[in-house]
C-alpha cells in the first residue's frame, strides 16, 4: 500500500505554536476561542440573487509604516485596530505584511491569493452571484477577543446590515 | 474571524470562511469553512494561478450553498505542492537552533512594542 506521509495532514497550528511560544519563554499560551455550540442560518435567497460581503483581514496599504511587502518581515506597524470599508468596484491595494501568514513558503506577491475580490467581480459578472456590496469590510486582527466580540464583530454586522448583505464571505489572511 | 462569523450567522447572515489554519477554526467552532491546505495567506488560490483562485471561490460558494448544518468543512481538491514537507517549517522548534529561537524571541517582544504603541493610538 503506497500510503502518503504521516506529515501530509494539515499543519497542527494550535500545537506548533503553543509549544513555540512556551519554548520562547512566554508561560501563557495564547488561549484560542472554543464553543460547544455553533449558529447556523439557512441561505434564504439564491446566490445568484444574493449581495455577497467580503470581510478581510488584509490591511490598506499605508504609505509611511513601514515595509509591507512583497516579501516584507512581520510589520504590527501595518496593523490596524478598527473596522474599516472600501469601495468593492476596482481594486484595492491591500496587504498582510501585519499577519503571521507563512514566510517561509509564500511571499505575498499576489493580492488575490489573499483577496478574492477579482474573483468575486467576475462572479456577478457571471451571474454566479446577484451582486456584491458596495463596500467590502476589513477586520481587524486583533489578539483581544473582547474587542473582537463587543467591538468589531457588533461593527462588521452593522456595516453588513446597512448595504443590505445576504450572505457573507470571510477571508483570514 | 471565525468570531466575526458567528456573530454575523447568529444574527441570520449566513457565512463561509476561506482559510488555510484548519484546526484553528474548527476549534473555534463557524457554520461554513472552506479549508485550502496551503501556506498561511493563500486562503483564496495559489498566487498567480487565477484558475486556482476562480476554484476556490467556487468552492466557498457551493459550500454556502449546500452545507447542511453548522461545523460543514470541505477541503479543496488542490495541493500546493507534490511534496508535503512544507508542512514541517512552520513554528517547527525542531528544525530551529537556539541562536535562531534567541532571535525569534527578540523580533516578537519588539513587534508586540509596536503593536501595543499602534493600538493605543487607534
Amino acid at each position: 500500500m503506497d500510503f502518503a506521509p504521516e506529515h501530509d495532514v494539515p499543519i497542527p497550528y494550535l500545537q506548533r505554536t503553543r509549544d513555540y511560544y512556551l519554548r520562547l519563554g512566554y508561560d501563557n499560551p495564547y488561549q484560542w476561542a472554543h464553543f460547544a455550540e455553533v449558529p447556523f442560518a439557512p441561505l434564504r435567497v439564491p446566490l445568484a440573487r444574493a449581495r455577497v460581503a467580503l470581510i478581510s483581514t488584509a490591511a490598506p496599504f499605508q504609505p509611511g509604516a513601514g515595509d509591507q511587502g512583497p516579501g516584507a518581515p512581520y510589520n504590527a506597524a501595518a496593523k490596524f485596530y478598527r473596522v474599516y470599508s472600501e469601495s468593492s468596484e476596482g481594486t484595492p491595494d491591500v496587504r498582510i505584511s501585519h499577519v503571521g501568514y507563512d514566510r517561509v513558503h509564500t511571499e505575498a506577491r499576489d493580492p488575490h491569493s489573499w483577496f478574492p475580490l477579482a474573483q468575486l467581480q467576475r462572479a456577478v459578472k457571471m451571474g454566479r452571484i446577484g451582486a456584491l456590496t458596495p463596500r467590502f469590510y476589513g477586520a481587524p486582527t486583533n489578539r483581544s477577543q473582547r474587542v473582537t466580540l463587543q467591538t468589531d464583530a457588533p461593527e462588521l454586522l452593522r456595516r453588513c446590515r446597512e448595504d443590505g448583505a445576504d450572505v457573507a464571505v470571510l477571508v483570514p489572511s | 474571524m471565525s468570531l466575526v462569523a458567528r456573530h454575523l450567522e447568529a444574527d441570520g447572515i449566513p457565512t463561509v470562511i476561506m482559510g488555510c489554519a484548519k484546526d484553528i477554526v474548527e476549534y473555534c467552532g463557524v457554520p461554513r469553512f472552506l479549508f485550502s491546505d496551503f501556506p498561511l495567506g493563500n486562503s483564496a488560490g495559489r498566487p498567480f494561478d487565477v484558475e486556482s483562485q476562480a476554484l476556490t471561490l467556487e468552492l466557498a460558494l457551493r459550500v454556502l450553498e449546500s452545507a447542511p448544518a453548522a461545523r460543514t468543512t470541505v477541503q479543496s481538491p488542490l495541493r500546493w505542492k507534490d511534496d508535503a514537507s512544507w508542512k514541517l517549517d512552520f513554528s517547527n522548534l525542531d528544525r530551529m537552533t537556539p541562536e535562531q529561537l534567541a532571535e525569534r524571541r527578540r523580533e516578537f517582544d519588539e513587534i508586540k512594542a509596536v503593536a501595543r504603541g499602534k493600538r493605543e493610538q487607534s
